[in-house]
């Protein structure tokens, strides 16, 4: 009987340390941690360098300016550029803002002095925030010019504006308004650190019974078949990993008040469906490679390379087609569009049901292996 | 035997190749997980974003515009929606990631010397979508500035923007170097931990083998070390010469100081692994326990989160950890082009840690050999 597997299976669980780690403890860790890490959301006072050529009051006041910035604080004052850039190869520095000499007079003799900005695109986040306040800093600058130049020649405050900047461009970051990194990462990270710890758990729940030679016994709970068997194995797991994730889900929306712009059932359905996803991939592991140890690299490599190819840092759009193809046989690949779609975005059901079947089609992969994992389990004794 | 050394350094490297699970992680994921990655993010940038366009001005100077747009390399527009409605639906079907609302009075406003509003919305199903569609629309609606107003007044403080480093604004060339160093130290940690529960199995739960050449813990140890720098010195040409050049990520340090700089690296990899190892039994525990700390411990390396954004007490506990000094030193070194000198901090760092998981693994060593002689 089910219940009976399922009975033997708790059991097991409670008794071996491992399993309290992987399924609660480290789910657990990772929340605190990826929590606490961004609880500030975007990344605020990233440090620049100042080389003001001029030093002038309009120069300075510019300077000021930047620093005023959530994003930037100016750290450091350097006499050259060349000083700048050494601090910034010791990793002091992100930026360097510089202002070139004779600044203030160029600006009123209209000779057009150029400012020089410089990020560290080694460090892509710190590098891309850096160049928005400063290129904002830059445009401010043009824009105070232009308007007392435009004022002192008649013209209107519009008509100024106009000239500078004809059309404007008003931005609508769907669903993300404040373009918070921690939003995506959190979300895709954690359910990912998730599937990977399933991925492990099934196949060290299966491999561990070869390697003891304890197959026998739990299949004769599951009346030798073997689907039975797996249910009655698998199903409290299910539970508990489905518990761990709604408490995530709990964290991530209700005490961070991350967007859940549509239906939180949509996401909760998606939440079990991924689980059964990976659980079913570990199934499909431990038959492929009926040895504890090769199943679970199997699973520790599928789950690592899920986190790049899923794409919520670095578009599947923007890799290699083949790539782009291998990206659907990862779970998380399929939660992280459904995520867009229902929590993100709010978009009706119907954009969103071709990834919740695709999670649920994971499911067939263990039939595949059925057979052989049943071979495995009474003939095959554990090899080291 | 005249050097006891030579013969643990012997049977070291057969606990490593007899190993298919050692073999795995010592030799095979060092080999074929960089390179997964850098197939992953080889693209380095995301080109031709479709765009639809919902063009209700229907004039000259708003198709002048779109073409612009469309003529980036950041953006494609993939369609004239007629309106709104039809836009979204293109965007919720992903097949495009970002709609450009020209209002009907576009022309007009222009003509007239009136700022127009154009409305930019963005999917946020990537930051890079974002950033795609703003500056392909920033860029093109500074260009129609020239166009539109001949006399309009020079911008009085242009600007230059460069980036200094990963000039290009690279994924695989900003993360993939992070992801190499993390690579070598998490491969080391499971291998030995795995060697390591081996040990423990057959032998009763000591860390070496009841042999006469194991009674010295300084000589096993170093003996230990030498088979696991063997190994590694050839994965290291692998990951931190070959595959830089390989994949043209930026390699701007010689051969020479990346090699004074990966010894140190290596060395505070594999005794802060031994140290780690210790403390773990069961052959299959490492994996289990072991792999998902790659996340935080990346993160935790300021590479992708910026360093300074990292709350005190992460940005300690990293210090733990070698891959924290290696990823930061690693990346200045060999993409930035920083001396020795200017990566001091990570070197002195690196070589401080060395020394003090050498003195715990001695110390472990000691005690599990006097518990050995105990038991027997």
């Amino acid at each position: 009987m089910i219940l009976q597997t399922a009975r033997r299976e708790i059991e097991r669980l409670c008794k071996n340390k491992i399993y309290w780690f992987c399924m609660i403890v480290a789910p657990l860790i990772s929340l605190l941690f990826f929590i606490s890490l961004m609880y500030n959301g975007l990344p605020t006072k990233l440090p620049a360098g100042l080389v003001d050529l001029d030093n002038s009051s309009p120069s300075r006041n510019l300077a000021r300016q930047l620093d005023a910035f959530a994003g930037t604080k100016i750290t450091a004052h350097y006499p050259s550029f060349e000083e700048a850039r050494k601090s910034m190869q010791r990793g002091e520095i992100y930026g360097i803002f510089l202002i070139p000499g004779h600044f203030a007079q160029d600006v009123v003799v209209e000779k057009q002095p150029k400012i020089s900005f410089y990020t560290n695109n080694s460090y892509l986040i710190a590098g891309s925030l850096l160049f928005r306040d400063m290129k904002t800093v830059a445009n401010l600058a043009s824009g105070s010019v232009v308007l007392q130049m435009g004022r002192a020649r008649g013209y209107t405050n519009a008509q100024i504006i106009a000239s500078i900047q004809p059309i404007l461009i008003d931005t609508h970051p769907i669903g993300n308004p404040w373009l918070n990194y921690s939003v995506y990462l959190n979300n895709v990270i954690l359910l990912g650190i998730l599937s990977l710890l399933i991925m492990c758990v099934t196949v060290y729940s299966i491999g561990s019974e070869i390697k003891g030679k304890t197959a026998g016994e739990w299949l004769k709970t599951g009346n030798n078949s073997i689907l039975q068997s797996l249910i009655g194995k698998l199903l409290p797991q299910t539970i508990i990993f489905f518990i761990v994730g709604l408490m995530m889900f709990a964290v991530l929306y209700l005490f961070m008040e991350f967007p859940v712009n549509g239906s939180i059932w949509n996401m909760i359905l998606a939440l079990l469906f991924f689980i059964f996803a990976s659980q079913s991939l570990g199934v499909f592991m431990i038959g492929c490679f009926p040895t504890l140890r090769l199943g679970l690299s199997f699973a520790c490599i599928w789950g690592m390379i899920s986190f790049s190819i899923s794409g919520f840092s670095y578009p599947v759009d923007a890799m290699y087609p083949a790539v782009q193809l291998m990206s659907n046989l990862f779970p998380l690949r399929h939660y992280f569009l459904i995520y867009v779609d229902q929590a993100l975005n709010s978009r009706a059901l119907f954009y969103s049901w071709p990834h919740y079947m695709a999670l649920l089609a994971f499911g067939l992969l263990p039939i595949i292996v059925l057979r052989s994992l049943k071979w495995s389990l009474q003939y095959k004794s554990y090899q080291p | 035997m005249k050097f006891p050394i030579f013969t643990i350094w012997r049977e070291e490297l057969k606990n490593i190749y007899r190993d298919i699970g050692v073999v795995l992680f010592f030799i095979v994921v060092p080999f074929i997980y960089p390179v997964l990655y850098s197939i992953i993010y080889n693209p380095e940038v995301m080109r031709e974003t479709p765009m639809v366009v919902v063009d209700m001005s229907h004039s000259t100077l708003s198709r002048d515009f779109v073409r612009r747009i469309d003529a980036t390399p950041d953006v494609q527009v993939y369609k004239y929606a007629s309106n709104m409605e039809e836009a979204k639906e293109i965007v919720n079907s992903k097949k495009a990631y970002g709609i450009l609302f020209i209002p009907q009075e576009f022309s007009q406003d222009i003509h007239r010397g009136k700022q127009t509003t154009v409305s930019l919305y963005a999917d946020m199903s990537g930051l890079l979508f974002y950033k795609a569609v703003l500056l392909a629309t920033t860029e093109a609606s500074l260009e129609m500035r020239k166009i539109v107003n001949v006399n309009a007044i020079e911008l009085p403080v242009p600007y230059e923007a460069i980036s200094l480093y990963n000039t290009q604004n690279g994924f695989a060339s900003f993360l993939v170097p992070g992801i190499l160093v993390l690579v070598v130290q998490q491969t080391l940690l499971l291998g030995i931990s795995m060697i390591c529960a081996t040990t423990r199995e057959r032998n009763r739960g000591a860390l070496v083998p009841h042999n006469p050449i194991y009674s010295d813990a300084l000589r096993t140890i170093l003996g230990k070390v030498m088979a696991y720098l063997t190994v590694y010195i050839f994965m290291s040409i692998w990951v931190f010469i070959v595959m830089p050049s390989l994949f043209h990520f930026p390699h701007l340090a010689n051969e020479g100081t990346l090699a004074l700089f990966i010894l140190p690296y290596l060395l505070a990899c594999i005794f802060f692994s031994m140290v780690v190892a210790a403390f773990i039994r069961g052959r299959e525990t490492p994996m289990m326990i072991l792999v998902f700390t790659s996340l935080p411990i990346l993160f935790m390396s300021g590479i992708s989160w910026p360093q300074t954004a990292i709350p005190a007490f992460w940005k300690y506990f990293g210090y733990l950890f070698p891959s924290t000094f290696g990823i930061q030193g690693f990346v200045k070194l060999n993409s930035m082009g920083a001396s020795l000198n200017e990566i001091a901090f990570e070197y002195k760092a690196l070589w401080l840690q060395t020394g003090i998981y050498f003195i715990i693994t001695l110390l472990i060593y000691k005690i599990s050999l006097l518990l050995h002689k105990n038991k027997i």
